[in-house]
């Protein structure tokens, strides 16, 4: 699995929403699948998936997956 | 856990990353331009905009007030919002130190931290100071209610309504210390990090 299809399929798990729906540009708190609730279920899941421990200006700024990618790379995960 | 230092109203209440500091006059000018900001006052229960001079009374008419209590919240040294405790009006409680149910109040006026996961963490450390070192039975909030966020926010936390205004234009929910535990176990953990 590459890490982009782990990271969609985080998106997946966490937020109960189809591949097709993981999207760089969704973006939180734009659908009702994505709210403060499954925000953490989300960050547990991309750290569960990726071996990181996030910071908290990290899962605050973590408002879309373009910018999932962009602080994950920041841990060294590439995409 | 949260961490208190001074005794009310001079209290600071540490935990989850932030700090409740006692108010004080030079916050009052900050916390009025937040009251005012559009984003804050269509969700108070008045939407009036607060003058200089409004904003002045008020502080001097809460300074001697023991039913309530005001802290300015700080996250990284730099205050983004307000948070309070205050004794029902239905209330016979004197104090808020005395009282066994508390009102609640809370903004986060800095728009970087609206509706985010910071937002939970000043009242966190304002309930757990409540509940464990207060000892109240339960907060009680009134919302407006076409105010979908603060519903959703206060569902979170565990709250359940238990009445709603003739008008149906306001509900009251409560909260329980064990509902409020079991409900804000994952927030918890996050902020505890």
């Amino acid at each position: 699995m590459t890490n982009q299809e782990k990271l969609t399929q985080a998106f997946c798990d966490a937020l109960g929403i189809g591949p097709d729906q993981v999207k760089d540009d969704l973006q939180y708190n734009t659908i009702k699948e994505w709210d403060s609730t499954a925000h953490m279920v989300l960050i547990s899941e991309l750290e569960n998936t990726f071996d990181v421990m996030l910071d908290t200006d990290d899962i605050i700024d973590m408002s879309s997956v373009a910018k999932a990618k962009e602080i994950l790379a920041k841990y060294d995960v590439s995409f | 856990m949260v961490k208190v230092t001074g005794t009310l109203p001079q209290l600071t209440i540490s935990g989850y990353q932030v700090s409740l500091e006692p108010l004080h006059e030079n916050d009052i000018m900050q916390l009025r331009a937040w009251r005012n900001s559009e984003f804050v006052r269509h969700k108070m229960l008045s939407s009036d905009t607060i003058t200089e001079l409004q904003q002045r009374n008020w502080f001097s008419k809460i300074q001697n007030d023991p039913q309530q209590c005001h802290w300015v919240v700080r996250y990284k040294g730099a205050a983004i919002g307000t948070t309070n405790i205050k004794v029902p009006s239905d209330s016979s409680a004197t104090s808020v130190s005395v009282a066994k149910a508390l009102e609640p109040g809370l903004y986060i006026g800095e728009p970087t931290y609206q509706g985010n996961i910071i937002a939970f963490a000043p009242t966190l450390a304002l309930y757990d100071y409540c509940f464990d070192y207060l000892n109240i039975n339960t907060l009680q909030a009134t919302v407006k209610a076409d105010n979908r966020s603060a519903l959703n926010y206060n569902e979170k936390l565990g709250y359940e309504t238990v009445s709603r205004s003739d008008d149906g234009c306001w509900v009251t929910l409560c909260i329980t210390k064990a509902r409020y535990e079991e409900a804000t176990t994952m927030i918890k953990r996050f902020l505890s990090r």
